[in-house]
């Protein structure tokens, strides 16, 4: 390297503007071509997208120790080229000013207190005190008080190490990642109807389908590279056809040749009513179903999810309930009709033309159709049954796991799949789609992380929604933040989130790499490198693991959430934090550190730094002495290889753009569970679904049930929350770029204007957003991007300003516990 | 029948019997003005954005489309209405627009566009309708409000003044070839969907008319 | 090297001294409300409108607009964009004409028209407001950066 640090670029700049102040010309460089190859040159490395679960793959440039300029990367499958307007804004996402360099510890009179102020510390004495608070937690209530709420946007190693320390390190199972808010119905219905996580089909499918439907999301804002695949497909293709159903018009309504606005939670009725019009008009695909469909009743009355002592809660007759029983085609049949058109009209709101219309894709054998849903379905508290009941339009048909049929469920965030699922670091999850709660599944992990049977605790751990309830309750003393801002995304602040932050008896850690509310609600703040700082991996919604080396330094100060974990590791022994039973059974394992024990066991340490590639550092396995990220690779593979779940090996991914997993014999797979193209399928066979024991996919009966709240007389507003185009997420990184900033700069309640002028309330006008749970203000919007029916607003959660989780409801699908975030009661009052 | 016809056809013939002259006059000249008002109130009615507004039609279709947009609400608070734009000021233009209107009441009474997706079908010829009728009067509603003369284009952004003085002023072009979506959504503006025709059609019959063409 | 390391340490004493000073609110992208509490909303901001072309943070990065595009209407019937930004159009409008990678397709080849992939040009070129970012950004532009190096080559 050329000996140039950040900081002194960062002087030379403040150099430039002091001479441009001056009034000294501009630099020379803009009026002659420079000549000099070394200097021109680029380094340019591949790196997958920071932001959302579309996973397109980016060219970053590095220059003396700078990230210079990004662009879309050519040649990836998934983006060709492409951005969105985020991803090329990438290059400025590490540069805000307000970097966290330094630990944050709330303190008075040199000490810590829970009230005092944020002061700065050194890493030492940040992990001192973590270690004090984790020991004599651990030592006064055990490992169930304990937890950490890790993130979909960790990488691939971040997760593994995270799971590992908590659920073999701490044995607790209280690991939850915020890929709960977004995906976890979605995992659900995966298991529930298959067996295995994770689409079947692959991004291929856009070129090959016939007509989208577009089941609750806004693809145009929220997978934009993916609306161009369908926007290339529709407009170069007459006989396309794209059908966008959602609670409110929005711009993936511009390309909708059926458009669709439904009453909210309805989707349920309109997807029964699809597969009733494929069972009457003769559409049912005969030799699929009976060769590759088992049909089952769900119980019903479930319950959302809420408090127990909550009436909703204790109304239900199956709170909590996944059960089903077994039922023919016929008696799904007439499950499915008092779904009629003439109902599905009335009760959704859609004319019945447009129904017709929509059930017609689905019901014509030579119509190629992709179904597509993120949020709309999944943060629902009917998630689970949506997204089964649309597996079962394409069950019924067959079109499934073949290209251009494709049931797609689309990921939110950039590694939900890469990391939150197939990692497994999840409360009740193991990698590979293990699961805790079965004792085989904990024997394989304690296997291969080379530790004493009955490490891996069999108890289900709190999923968010209920980390935020016990930390408010007192239950959980110790937690950890990673990677996420959770304050700004959990439901309920005002009576769940920040009560348990605030909470005396709790110890709150953040870790980020710039002050959120999150951070501003913790007591410990640890400053956190991201993204090209670090070597990382991140796992796509069509299943693709692209990996990147670290391009730049994080800034003096910043370490990586692995460095963190790693570390924090080496402060606990076995005899400190496991059983005795569990020692004195397994005498090897006393006095060593969990350092020790979870990531030098001959794993995780297996791989020396001579392996790394020569030309990109790597600050981590410079700190421990290995190629940590290998190790853990490698090991975490172990779970996967030969169950379905097979990755490539890990110096296979820097040199390609991604893998569509289960990688076999270096062939990536694109459609599972077809017989041509997915090596796990049995000899012979046209399809397999494989993860089920008689290779047969599941469609539920499962009928239409209200929402938790719905609008009344004292709060008259459907309210649902979702995100812009501009901003990512909570915006801690997307609003510190200037560009994007200043094309939204804040949050506002969209409605349509005849409410407005009910109201008296006029465009731009300052309002009230109340629910029975809290407020916020805002402004009115009229004429903005997405236009409400009337009865219902948005409000997007980008704003740490306008916090619209004060207002939201914590009730959750309560099968998979995400939260429904799309559907709450609110008033709206001028103030 | 024939007799109460051929009594009524000699009532009016004969002179008045009981009025004078003064009073049949000013009478006639009164109830004239009386009908005249009448007439014309009620033509004023059909003139108004509430009866426009009043078929389902119009108020979730066109009007809706309207209120996001800079003729429903902007800076100054100054709006156009239906009529504004689509029925002429001038009193003979006016009344032929209303005779037209009576295929409206037609469309009205057999549901022509009684649906959001019959609507949408004819989007594109009642469109055509309207702008053929700005074109020929050379944007006359616009210029109703929208004085050329008036138009202070320091005032206005760097785009727009351009565009006004080499194109507005010099008459080369009227408001509505460009400003065609200004208030209500443009329809399928794709040639083929202007010319009627598949596109198929369309560039086998181009491709036929330019092999004839040996240059 | 040995005056690199004293470099480093001074501006590290002076971070040190700046961030000193104890701080309840450190979430800088919600200023001096405390959570439990609702700030004023800030004034809806005005779009710019000035048509002045802002300097790209670099050469791959889609231009801002410098005008306002509300109620531009862009959808499989038109696209406002295009009207005066299509190559076609740009005699009568003056306009930047689209860039010519806005007419090549998946597999780069050159398409007779703007390639339907990039029809939606408002999912990567945004309008701006008059907003003032709550938190300054420091990417040094890459022409910054080559001077900084030249400079030092030079001193060697």
């Amino acid at each position: 390297m050329s000996g140039i640090s950040r900081r002194d670029v960062i002087k030379a700049q403040a150099v430039a503007a002091a001479a441009a102040a001056a009034g000294l010309p501009v630099p020379a460089a803009a009026q002659n071509l420079i000549t000099h190859a070394h200097l021109t040159d680029l380094k340019w490395s591949k790196a997958a997208c920071r932001f959302c679960g579309t996973g397109c793959s980016i060219m970053v440039a590095t220059k003396a120790g700078r990230v210079v300029a990004t662009h879309g990367d050519a040649e990836a499958e998934v983006n060709r080229g492409l951005n969105c307007v985020k991803g090329y804004f990438l290059s400025k996402i590490m540069y805000g000013k307000d970097r966290l360099t330094t630990p944050l510890l709330r303190k008075k009179n040199g000490k810590f207190d829970k009230d005092g102020d944020f002061e700065p510390v050194s890493w030492d004495e940040a992990f001192d005190i973590m270690a004090e608070k984790w020991k004599a937690t651990l030592k006064a209530k055990g490992p169930k008080a304990v937890g950490m709420f890790g993130s979909g946007q960790w990488t691939v190693w971040e997760g593994y190490a995270a799971s590992k320390l908590m659920k073999a390190g701490f044995r607790s199972n209280n690991i939850d990642p915020n890929a709960r808010h977004c995906m976890a119905s979605a995992v659900v219905g995966f298991i529930r109807a298959f067996g295995i996580d994770e689409p079947m089909g692959c991004y291929d499918d856009f070129e090959n389908a016939d007509a989208f439907v577009l089941w609750g999301s806004n693809m145009a804002e929220m997978h934009p590279i993916l609306w161009t695949r369908i926007a290339d497909r529709r407009l170069s293709h007459p006989h396309v056809k794209v059908a966008v159903l959602s609670t409110f018009e929005h711009r993936s309504f511009d390309l909708a040749d059926i458009p669709g606005v439904f009453v909210p939670q309805t989707d349920l009725i309109i997807a029964n009513y699809i597969a009733n019009h494929i069972i009457q008009s003769g559409a049912v695909n005969e030799e699929f179903v009976s060769n590759h469909v088992n049909f089952r009743k769900g119980a019903q009355d479930i319950g959302y999810g809420l408090r127990p002592e909550n009436p909703l809660e204790a109304a239900a007759a199956n709170a909590g309930s996944g059960d089903s029983e077994p039922m023919s085609l016929e008696e799904f049949a007439e499950f499915v009709k008092p779904y009629t058109l003439d109902f599905a009209a009335e009760k959704s709101g859609v004319s019945k033309e447009r129904l017709q219309q929509i059930a017609e894709l689905y019901a014509d054998p030579d119509t190629k159709v992709m179904s597509l849903w993120t949020m709309g379905v999944n943060q629902h508290t009917r998630g689970v049954w949506m997204n089964n009941l649309i597996y079962n339009i394409h069950l019924l048909t067959g079109k499934i796991a073949q290209p251009g049929n494709s049931p797609f469920s689309l990921t939110g965030q950039p590694s939900a799949c890469g990391t939150a699922r197939e990692v497994g670091t999840f409360a009740h999850r193991l990698p590979a789609d293990l699961v805790v709660s079965n004792p085989e599944h904990r024997a394989t992990a304690e296997k291969i992380w080379k530790l004493p049977a009955g490490t891996v605790p069999e108890w289900i751990g709190a999923h968010a929604v209920l980390q935020n309830r016990k930390l408010k309750d007192g239950e959980i003393n110790c937690y950890w933040v990673q990677v996420n801002n959770n304050m700004q995304a959990a439901p309920n602040m005002m009576e769940e989130g920040l009560p348990g932050y605030r909470n005396p008896e709790n110890f709150i850690v953040v870790s980020d790499a710039y002050p959120t509310v999150t951070a501003e609600a913790a007591d410990l703040v640890l400053p956190t490198a991201m993204w090209v700082e670090k070597e990382g991996a991140y796992g796509n919604a069509e299943r693709r693991t692209q990996f990147w080396h670290q391009l730049v330094d994080a800034p003096e100060g910043a370490m990586s959430d692995l460095w963190q974990l790693v570390e924090f590791s080496k402060r606990f022994t076995t005899d400190e934090v496991w059983p005795p039973e569990l020692l004195a059974d397994n005498p090897d394992y006393k006095g060593k550190t969990l350092y020790e024990v979870l990531f030098e066991n001959g794993n995780v340490n297996a791989f020396p730094n001579s392996e790394r590639a020569e030309d990109y550092e790597n600050r981590e396995s410079d700190e421990f002495g290995f190629y940590i990220q290998k190790g853990l690779f490698e090991e975490y593979a172990q779970f996967g290889r030969g169950h379905g779940h097979d990755l490539a090996d890990f110096d296979t991914y820097h040199q390609v753009r991604g893998l569509r997993w289960p990688v076999v014999d270096g062939k990536e797979t694109r459609w599972r569970y077809n017989g041509k193209y997915d090596p796990y399928v049995k000899e012979g066979a046209a399809f397999d679904f494989y993860g089920k024991p008689d290779g047969k996919a599941v469609a539920f009966a499962l009928p239409f049930e209200p929402p938790a709240e719905i609008p009344d007389e004292e709060y008259p507003f459907w309210l649902s929350t979702g995100r812009v185009l501009e901003h990512w997420h909570s915006g801690s990184m997307t609003q510190r770029v200037p560009e994007l900033y200043k094309a939204v700069p804040d949050a506002l309640c969209y409605m349509h204007p005849d409410d407005a002028e009910a109201l008296g309330l006029r465009r731009g006008a300052e309002v009230r957003i109340k629910s029975r749970r809290g407020e916020i203000l805002t402004r009115v919007e009229t004429r903005g991007r997405n236009k409400p029916p009337k009865g219902l607003i948005f409000v997007p959660w980008f704003d740490a300003r306008q916090l619209i989780n004060k207002v939201t409801l914590d009730a959750t699908d309560p099968l998979s516990k995400q939260t429904d975030f799309k559907k709450c009661a609110v008033r709206v009052e001028a103030v | 029948m024939l007799a109460f016809l051929k009594r009524l056809w000699t009532t009016i013939r004969r002179p008045s019997v009981h009025y004078s002259l003064g009073f049949l006059t000013l009478g006639g000249f009164i109830m004239g003005i009386i009908f005249w008002g009448g007439f014309n109130t009620a033509l004023e009615l059909t003139n108004t954005e509430k009866f426009c507004t009043g078929c389902h039609e119009m108020r979730d279709n066109v009007f809706a489309e309207l209120k996001t947009t800079i003729h429903y609400s902007n800076r100054s608070g100054v709006r156009a209405t239906c009529p504004d734009c689509h029925v002429p000021h001038e009193w003979t233009d006016k009344i032929a627009r209303k005779m037209q209107a009576s295929k409206e009441v037609w469309g009205k009474i057999f549901g022509t566009i009684n649906t959001r997706e019959k609507f949408l079908e004819h989007r594109l010829e009642l469109a055509q309708h309207e702008w053929a009728r700005l074109k020929a009067n050379n944007s006359l509603e616009c210029r109703n409000c929208h004085s050329a003369d008036s138009m202070d284009i320091t005032r206005q952004s760097g785009r727009a003044s351009e565009a006004h003085q080499r194109f507005l002023f010099t008459g080369e072009k009227t408001c509505i070839d460009c400003h065609k979506g200004i208030a209500h959504r443009l329809p399928d503006m794709s040639q083929s969907a202007w010319h009627g025709e598949k596109p198929e059609k369309m560039l086998k019959e181009a491709t036929a008319f330019l092999a004839t063409r040996q240059d | 090297m040995k005056r690199f390391a004293i470099g480093l340490a001074c501006a590290a004493l002076l971070v040190a001294a700046a961030a000193a000073a104890a701080q309840e609110h450190i979430a800088t992208m919600r200023p001096a409300t405390p959570l439990a509490e609702n700030g004023t909303p800030a004034p809806m901001p005005k779009p710019v409108n000035s048509d002045i072309r802002q300097v790209r943070n670099y050469p791959e990065q889609p231009p801002l607009i410098p005008h306002t595009i509300e109620g531009y209407q862009i959808d499989k019937n038109s696209n406002k964009c295009l009207s005066c930004h299509s190559r076609t159009a740009i005699e009568v409008s003056q306009a930047p004409m689209v860039s010519i990678t806005h007419f090549m397709n998946r597999d780069n080849q050159f398409l007779a028209s703007v390639t339907p992939r990039r029809y939606f040009c408002n999912q990567c070129h945004v309008p701006q407001t008059d907003a003032r970012p709550l938190v300054e950004n420091d990417f040094v532009d890459v022409d910054e950066v080559l001077e900084y190096v030249k400079s030092k080559e030079g001193a060697k």
